[in-house]
This record gives structure tokens, C-alpha cells and sequence, in this order.
């Protein structure tokens, strides 16, 4: 019972600490000192060990010198072990260092183990000697993580005890040496030691060691010994090993200078199409502009993948010279190979391909000036007067494709130009294209009342399906005007408009919908119209960040009109909800 | 899956170029080229699959996971039978045979040579030093988030990933989802004007303690490995509420609040948004009026705030620049200061957030050995600025942080915040 109560008390203490200790102990104060000193004490006593265990945790933010006796006495601890050392890791200062070693003497196993790492994250200096001893520890575990110290720790005697152990080390070991010479390297690195980095690197490379720490320490040669770095870089990129080729293929992206493009070039021509097609990746993530050519005609001919490959990363290099070759490829019988190369330049860069491809459309015939109508539309080209005429224009995919750019590029001037091809088409068969033109060109028009209003006035000329196309974009496009025509479609006689507009009413976005539904909810008929209302309304209390009395306001009006146990139901919900 | 999500498998979504404003996306590989004659990937061209810790979310992912036509998943690892058997049970029924096999220990699993790739979902006390074991074992993962638990965790995790050259995608799959992405790219690119300030959903800015809980009467470890469980977490005895995983000591049991869980989505949007995928922050306010306020060195505010969204859904996110603004949500919609700003492109609404695209952009790119829009630089630097904001939230006041020396500026306590020693024998 006892021990049950101090867990709790240590637990709330955690809570507590969360809350409120940071700044009470923030600053080096008598008050913080005395609370330290509490803390300390709380490791002296017998306490039970989960309130030692949080306090291992305030000592680790504000623990000083004199904590640490008292935390190194719990490190033989198999339970409270990892708890002193967050904060034996954390307290700077030479005592935690010494307090660490001096543990490395005398534990084993995995409580050992900790210690070791601890001390490698310190990078503690005076520990190398005993870490060089541990390294031979017949427990692998301890062994290993006496390299890994050393690796951390990456100073010249550390080195010289991995380089030594590196071929001696026993199998379980030797990985995790390796390891320690690659960390050891990125330090020299660091240091700007590019020469002996790579002499360690190659160390690990032809050691027997796990063919993983062989990819890492090719890499590192490779980046370290800098443009030098070209011939391995393209021996493991012609290398039969896949592992071995995809470290080169990530390697080729982060090796810096024109000698790796260049490479990287020259290899294409030997590589099979498969890794062709990946060298075009990595090439062209390089960032080079020397490499468009070698893009371009990667794209214009060869195996079907690279051409891929090709077409789909010359966005990322390309400029508006790319436009012949990515407009043949467009129109080639190849619809995989067409399809890349329209996206390719739905992506290009740059205004002048926008100029480039307008240009071309009024001269263009055929399929050529179907597929540049499309680009138009979708790199969204004000070429208007263009997109007009080949509205008209004798074949039905020119004049489907002009439909859909128009949808995507035309403004409010020409809006009322969709709205007549909806209402009074000239061709039937056009008029799919145009009621998905006009539905994409008025949720993006930018006043959407002046947008509303001439939907509104079309609408009173219009047959009853389009009058339901019409509502539903008024749906999409919202605003005051919109919201005013649709409740008042709800509210007419004619069965297929109310249903469209309780549709449209019932996934309304803003709160100014709800009065309306509500309203229909009180004053429709019964049937699916009026639960339609009434979902509605229950749905934006549910979804709209109002005032808590406004959505209780809400609720109760609901609650009033409501007639269905299941609509009830919703609307306790929202209840429940608002509640929390 | 709807028809417009599954119209759009076969869609890259937004990759970044490097140094470049251009929105690419790299070819896809593994349609095409390499599908057989009945549209089945051969063996030797699939990616061969395990899954570390696969609970509720991770089903999930696995669920994104299996319909993939290069994917071939092989084994899972739990510390719980009968997730190990729940996970089992769905690959096999998926591939008709008995081949899934099982483990308790992941450092098993991740010595097989015949997998490719792993998807690690064990719950944030693991992610990250699951992640670097990965690694260094030769595999490629995608990670649940939050990744890391620390600042120290996040900058291993970046270096390791670089060291053993490891594909990494950390997962925040709304980075794949077309209104996020245009959201940020309207900001990254100066189509709202110089940006001002980035808003993103802490959802909750408490501080939690995994603590020591009451003991209960430990499973076998069969049923229940609680030693494997607690992992690099300090050592305390079992108790049931523990096991949940998703909050068990969440950045590392005192600083971890909803900044990081929720930020790790919310706070990285707004990272790619202000083009500071290779940085954070440079200071952190602690939290005045439900505003945690941090600065990025160009001037943009990060807001981390809760109230006051618009009804776009959870984990929402709001970019201001000194021409207009965009807000976007789960429900897959964008809200706009001018509809203009769509400049006619019509953008994808795909609510609910799913993961495919992002797991397909992982395995498009453990193919080509390209960057995951979530790689590990990018969750890296996402992950600290949440971190920082935790730190300053605890410790109740400004912080200044440099990127350079990855250290805040004349703070001890603040500093030793950035790390928390790993419970024997575990390492990062």
C-alpha cells in the first residue's frame, strides 16, 4: 500500500514537472539550489525506486556536479540504470565523465553496455584506453559498444585502436568496428582531412565486414576523395551487385563537379536500358544544365523506359528548346510515350515556352493542334481568342479540347461564352465538354456574386437538367446570390429541381446555409427532402468552428423542428460533442 | 477507394526540385517497363517488404502497402502475439499461402538478406531508433511519425540515413496529397506575395509523462515483450496502459505533447511551405494567449495555434503572404483569399488522408534512389522545430536556437533537453 502511494506520488511528481518545476527552477537561485539539494536527497533516501527514477529525470535538466555520487551509485541498478544515466548524460562537467568511467570498471553486461554508450556520447577523451580494453571484452555486446565509443569519440588514439582491430576483431564485433572507423572518418572529414578520411574509408572497404558498412564506406570514398572520387564512382555504377549500384546511383546525386557528369554521361551508352533509365534520374538530379542534350536525345529515340525516364525529368533541366522534341514524342503512336511527353510539357519551365506554345496553336492542324489546345489549357495560356475560333472549329476532338482550355483559362469577360455553349449548343455532342468547362471556369472565377448572377439569369431560358447543372455550380461556387437561388429551387414545385437543390443545400460549406435548411427542414412536406434539410443544418452545428452558445443556440432550434428519432439522435451528438 | 483516388495511383504529386521553384515529378518506373505480360511485376523486380510493429495505424499502411503491384510482403515483427498473428493472417490471405513469417525480435527480421525495404509503425518510442537499426542493417523504411523523440534523435536519424544510404520517408503522407501540396507550393513559389507567417494545429500543447505506473503481473514474453517494448525507454514494470504505443513516451516522455504529435503533420506543411526543409526556426516563444509563436531567420513567423480555423477538416494548415492567403484541411478542400490564386489550375480534393501517394513516392524511389518528398533531412528539421516548441512550452520562456552548431543559444537547461540517454542495450 505504501509502495502503491509513492508510485503515485512519483507519478503525479512527472506530471507536475511538466507543469510547473521549469520555472520555479530555472535560474540558479538559493530556491533552485534548495530543490536540487531535495532531489539529491530523494536519491538518498530509501524511496521507492519509481520516484528515484523521476527524479533521475529533473536531475538530468537540472542536476549539477553534486548529483552525480549519488546518480553513479544507481547505475548497477538492472531497473533505475538507464534512468541515471538521462541524466549522468546529460550533467556536463568532468565528475559525470569520471563517475562513467569509473562504472566501466567495475559493471558488466548490459547495465555495462549503457555505460559505454553513454560515455561514447560524451565523447569523453580520457575514456579511450579503457574503451580500447573493453573492445577485446568477451561479451560482443560490450565489445561492440566499446567501438562505437571509439567511433564517437573519432580522436587519433581511437582510430589507431579501430584501424588495428579491424582485421583482428572477432566476426560479431568486427561490423560494428567497421562502424566506428566510418564515424571515425566522417570526423577527419570534418576536420577537412579529406586524404586520411579516404585512407580509412578504403580500410573498411576491403575488410571482411557486413556488406553494408562496405556501401557506407564506398560512399564516403567516394565524397571524400572529391573529383578523384569519378573512376570508383563509376566502377560501382557499372558494378554487377545491385546494392553495390544503387549506393553509386545515390552517391552520383552527391558528388559535386562536371568529371561525374561527364561520367555519368559516358556510362549511359553501356548501361542496359533498365539502369539507363536510372541514370537519367540521377543525372538530371544533379542540377546540371550541361546535361540537356543528353536528355534530349535520351527522349527523342531508344529503349521505351528511358525515353521514359527521359521525358519525365527534363522539366527539371529543360528550357524552351525543349519543345520540338517534347511535341514529336507527344504525338507519338505511343500512348505511354505520348502521355509522358505532355506532361513533361505541362511542366517545362518558363514563359517563353508559354509564348513558344501559343504561338504555335494558330498555325498548327490536326492532332499537333489538338495536343497544343490541350497544353494551353492545362499550363493555363491566355490564348483566349485562339480557343475561341477552334471552338468552332469542324473537328469534334479540336473543339472538345478548346472547350476544356477554356474552362481552364478563361476569365469573366468570356464566361458568358460556356454559358450559351451550355444553353443553346450548337453541336449536342459538344455539350459534355462545355458543361465541364463552365462548371471548371466558375469555381474559379474570382467574384463569385457577378458569376452567380449570370448563371442565375441563364438559368430562366434553360431547360430543367440544365437548370440542375446550373444549381449544382452554384453549389460549388457559394456566396450570397448563389445560396438565395438554390433555396429557392429547394423550395419550388418542381420535384428534380428540389432535389438538386436539397442536394446542393446539404453540403453547403459556410454557415450562412443554415437559417435556409433550416427553414426547409420546418416548412417542406414530409419526405427525403426535408430530412435532407435537417441533416444539413445538424451537419454544419457539427463541422463549423462557431461559438459554443451559438451551437448550443443551434441545437436547440434543431431539437424544436426535429421529427426523427434518427435526426434526434444527431443531433444529441453534436451535443456530446459541443459538450466536450 | 474512390475513382478520382485510384485515377490518381498512377500520379506523382509535387516533388520539389532542388535549389529550383519548378514543381517536377520524377517518371514512374515500375508500371510499364516493368510489369509481365498479365500485369504482374516478376519477382525479381518487386520490393520486398517486412513490417516492424504493425497495430492499428500500421494495418493501415500495410493496407496502402499490399495493393501495390511491386510490393511483396514477407514478414512482421510485433512485441504482441496476436498482432503478429493479425498481420499474418492478412498477408497470407492476400498472397494465398502460409509465407508470412513472424518475429518478435525486429533485429531478426532485419537480417534477412531478402528484404528490401521495411515499414516501421511501432509507436514514437521506437520510430527512431527502429529507423537507424534499419539502416544500418541495409534497408530502406518508411516511418510512422513522430519519428524522433528529441533533437539529438532527429539530427542521428538525418546523418544515418546520408551514411548508409537508406531510402527514408517518414510518414506524413499529407506532403502526397495534392491541396496540401499546392498549398505549399503557392507559398514556396511567392504566389501570395512575400510570405509572412505560417499557421499550423498543435492540437493541444500539454505536456505528457509516460511516468512509472502501478505494476501488474507481467505476460510471457510470448504474448507480451515488455522488455523489447520498452526498448530504449527507461526502464519501469509492466502496466497495461502502457502499451498503447501511441502515446508511450511520445519525445521522450516529458516534452512530447500534441506540438509533436500533431506538428509532425501540421508544423512540417508549414516547413516545406516556407522552403525550410534544411532548417527550422531560429526562435521559439512559449505559449501566450493559446499561441506558440517561433521565428524563421528570414523573418516568417510559425503560429501553433488551435483555435480560430476554418471548417477545412483536421490538421489544418494556413499560409499568409502579403498577397494573399491559402488555408487547407483534411476534408481535401483549399480555401483561397482569391480564387485567382488557382491561376485555372484545377487541384485534386482528395479528403480523408490517405496514404498511397506517399507510399508510392517511397517505393518509386527506393527504385530510382531519389529523395521521398518526407525524406529524412525534411523530417529532420520538422521534427526539431516541434521539439524546440516543446522545450520552450516546458521551460516557460523564449528560446533562440542555432542551426549551425545545432544548440540553443545561452540555455543549459534547454540544451540538455536535446537528448535523452537510450536504456541499455539500445543506441542510436
Amino acid at each position: 500500500m505504501f509502495y502503491t502511494r509513492h508510485i503515485l506520488m512519483a507519478v503525479t511528481a512527472a506530471f507536475i514537472l511538466a507543469a510547473t518545476s521549469a520555472s520555479v527552477l530555472a535560474k540558479d537561485t538559493p530556491a533552485a539550489q534548495e530543490e536540487t539539494a531535495k532531489l539529491i536527497a530523494v536519491l538518498k533516501s530509501d524511496s521507492p525506486k519509481a520516484e528515484k527514477a523521476i527524479t533521475c529525470k529533473r536531475l538530468a535538466i537540472y542536476g549539477g556536479k553534486d548529483a552525480v555520487g549519488e546518480l553513479a551509485k544507481l547505475l548497477p541498478d538492472e531497473q533505475l540504470s538507464s534512468w541515471t544515466r538521462i541524466a549522468l548524460e546529460a550533467i556536463p562537467g568532468p565528475e559525470a565523465d569520471a563517475a562513467l568511467r569509473d562504472a566501466m570498471q567495475k559493471l558488466n553486461g548490459r547495465v555495462l553496455i549503457g555505460v559505454i554508450n553513454s560515455v561514447g556520447v560524451r565523447r569523453d577523451a580520457k575514456a579511450v584506453d579503457q574503451l580500447g580494453v573493453l573492445l577485446k571484452n568477451s561479451d560482443a555486446g560490450v565489445a561492440s559498444a566499446a567501438a562505437l565509443a571509439l567511433g564517437r569519440i573519432g580522436n587519433a588514439p581511437a582510430r589507431t585502436i579501430l584501424e588495428q582491430s579491424l582485421p583482428t576483431a572477432p566476426p560479431a564485433v568486427r561490423t560494428t568496428v567497421a562502424e566506428g572507423c566510418i564515424l571515425s572518418a566522417e570526423r577527419l572529414l570534418a576536420d577537412g582531412k579529406h586524404d586520411e578520411a579516404v585512407k580509412l574509408y578504403d580500410k573498411v572497404r576491403k575488410a571482411d565486414v557486413s556488406k553494408q558498412r562496405i556501401i557506407e564506406a564506398t560512399r564516403g570514398a567516394i565524397l571524400a576523395s572529391r573529383s578523384a572520387g569519378v573512376p570508383l564512382l563509376v566502377e560501382q555504377l557499372q558494378s554487377a551487385d545491385k546494392a553495390m549500384f544503387n549506393i553509386a546511383l545515390m552517391t552520383a546525386r552527391e558528388l559535386a563537379g562536371s568529371e561525374a557528369t561527364e561520367a555519368l554521361v559516358s556510362l549511359l551508352s553501356k548501361a542496359t536500358p533498365k539502369r539507363r533509365a536510372l541514370l537519367i534520374v540521377a543525372l538530371a538530379e544533379r542540377d546540371d544544365p550541361t546535361v540537356l542534350p543528353t536528355m534530349l536525345k535520351a527522349a527523342q529515340s531508344g529503349p521505351k523506359a528511358v525515353r521514359i525516364a527521359a521525358l519525365g525529368m527534363i522539366p527539371r533541366v529543360g528550357n524552351v528548346s525543349c519543345v520540338d522534341t517534347l511535341l514529336e514524342a507527344a504525338l507519338d503512336a505511343d500512348a505511354d510515350l505520348a502521355t509522358a511527353a505532355k506532361a513533361s510539357l505541362e511542366k517545362l519551365p518558363g514563359k517563353a515556352v508559354d509564348a513558344d506554345l501559343a504561338a504555335r496553336v494558330s498555325q498548327a492542324k490536326g492532332k499537333t493542334r489538338c495536343v497544343l489546345i490541350e497544353l494551353a489549357g492545362l499550363r493555363r495560356i491566355d490564348a483566349t481568342s485562339e480557343l475561341l475560333k477552334a471552338a468552332d472549329d469542324p473537328d469534334v476532338q479540336i473543339r472538345a479540347a478548346a472547350l476544356t482550355a477554356l474552362g481552364a483559362t478563361v476569365g469573366p469577360d468570356n464566361l458568358s461564352f460556356l454559358i450559351d455553349r451550355v444553353v443553346a449548343p450548337k453541336q449536342t455532342e459538344d455539350t459534355p465538354s462545355a458543361q465541364r468547362a463552365l462548371r471548371a471556369a466558375c469555381i474559379r472565377m474570382p467574384d463569385r456574386e457577378v458569376c452567380a448572377t449570370k448563371l442565375i439569369v441563364a438559368m430562366q431560358s434553360s431547360d430543367v437538367p440544365t437548370k440542375c447543372l446550373m444549381l449544382e455550380i452554384l453549389g460549388n461556387v457559394g456566396g450570397k446570390k448563389a445560396l438565395s437561388a438554390v433555396g429557392a429551387a429547394a423550395k419550388g414545385t418542381d420535384k428534380q429541381l428540389q432535389d438538386t437543390a436539397t442536394r446542393m443545400l446539404g453540403k453547403w460549406v459556410t454557415v450562412d446555409a443554415a437559417p435556409v435548411l433550416l427553414n426547409l427542414a420546418k416548412t417542406l412536406p414530409d419526405g427525403k427532402f426535408k430530412i435532407r434539410a435537417m441533416r444539413g443544418y445538424i451537419r454544419i452545428i457539427r463541422q463549423s468552428k462557431l461559438p459554443t452558445n451559438q451551437k448550443l443556440a443551434m441545437c436547440r432550434k434543431a431539437m424544436q423542428a426535429v421529427q426523427r428519432d434518427e435526426e434526434k439522435k444527431l443531433v444529441l451528438e453534436v451535443l456530446n460533442q459541443v459538450a466536450k | 477507394m474512390s475513382n478520382r483516388t485510384s485515377a490518381l495511383t498512377r500520379r506523382r504529386f509535387l516533388k520539389t526540385a532542388a535549389g529550383a521553384s519548378a514543381v517536377l515529378a520524377i517518371p514512374q518506373f515500375i508500371p510499364g517497363a516493368a510489369l509481365g505480360k498479365d500485369k504482374v511485376v516478376p519477382p525479381s523486380e518487386r520490393i520486398v517488404l517486412g513490417g516492424i510493429g504493425i497495430g492499428n495505424r500500421g494495418t493501415y499502411d500495410l493496407s496502402c502497402f499490399l495493393p501495390q503491384p511491386d510490393v511483396q510482403f514477407v514478414a512482421v515483427c510485433d512485441v504482441k502475439a496476436a498482432r503478429r498473428a493479425a498481420v499474418k493472417k492478412i498477408a497470407d490471405q492476400k498472397y494465398g499461402n502460409q509465407d508470412c513469417k513472424t518475429y518478435r525480435d525486429f533485429r531478426d527480421l532485419l537480417a534477412r538478406d531478402d528484404i528490401d525495404a521495411v515499414l516501421i509503425a511501432t509507436g514514437p518510442n521506437w520510430h527512431a531508433t527502429a529507423a537507424m537499426y534499419a539502416a544500418r542493417a541495409g534497408k530502406d523504411m518508411y516511418c510512422e511519425k513522430p519519428c524522433t523523440k528529441n533533437i539529438a534523435q532527429s539530427l542521428a536519424l538525418a546523418a544515418t540515413m546520408r551514411r548508409t544510404g537508406r531510402v527514408f520517408q517518414a510518414g506524413t503522407q499529407r506532403r502526397n496529397l495534392p491541396h496540401f501540396a499546392f498549398a505549399c507550393e503557392l507559398a514556396r513559389t511567392g504566389r501570395l506575395g512575400k510570405l509572412k507567417r505560417v499557421h499550423a494545429h498543435p492540437c493541444g500543447m500539454k505536456t505528457f509523462s509516460s511516468g512509472w505506473a502501478t505494476p501488474e503481473p507481467e505476460p510471457p514474453k510470448e504474448v507480451v515483450d515488455w522488455d523489447t517494448y520498452l526498448g530504449p525507454a527507461a526502464w519501469r514494470p509492466f502496466n497495461k496502459k502502457h502499451l498503447d504505443g501511441f502515446n508511450f513516451e511520445k519525445g521522450g516522455g516529458l516534452v512530447g505533447g500534441g506540438v509533436l504529435e500533431w506538428g509532425s503533420h501540421c508544423v512540417d506543411l508549414c516547413q516545406w511551405a516556407a522552403d525550410a526543409d534544411s532548417t527550422a526556426p531560429i526562435e521559439y516563444n512559449p505559449p501566450e494567449n493559446g499561441r506558440i509563436v517561433a521565428r524563421y531567420e528570414d523573418g516568417v513567423e510559425l503560429v501553433l495555434r488551435d483555435d480560430g480555423w476554418l471548417p477545412l477538416g483536421s490538421c489544418p494548415v494556413r499560409f499568409e503572404g502579403e498577397e494573399g492567403w491559402v488555408e487547407a484541411g483534411d476534408c481535401g478542400k483549399l480555401a483561397l483569399s482569391s480564387p485567382t490564386l488557382l491561376a485555372g489550375q484545377k487541384v485534386a480534393e482528395i479528403g480523408g488522408y490517405p496514404a498511397t501517394f506517399h507510399v508510392r513516392d517511397f517505393l518509386d524511389c527506393v527504385k530510382t534512389r531519389s529523395q521521398p518528398l518526407a525524406n529524412a533531412e525534411a523530417a529532420c528539421h520538422s521534427h526539431i522545430a516541434c521539439h524546440a516548441a516543446n522545450i520552450a512550452t516546458f521551460l516557460g520562456r523564449k528560446l533562440a536556437y542555432d542551426h549551425k552548431k545545432n544548440e540553443f543559444i545561452g540555455d543549459a537547461e534547454a540544451n540538455r533537453l536535446r537528448s535523452e540517454a537510450l536504456r541499455e542495450p539500445w543506441r542510436i
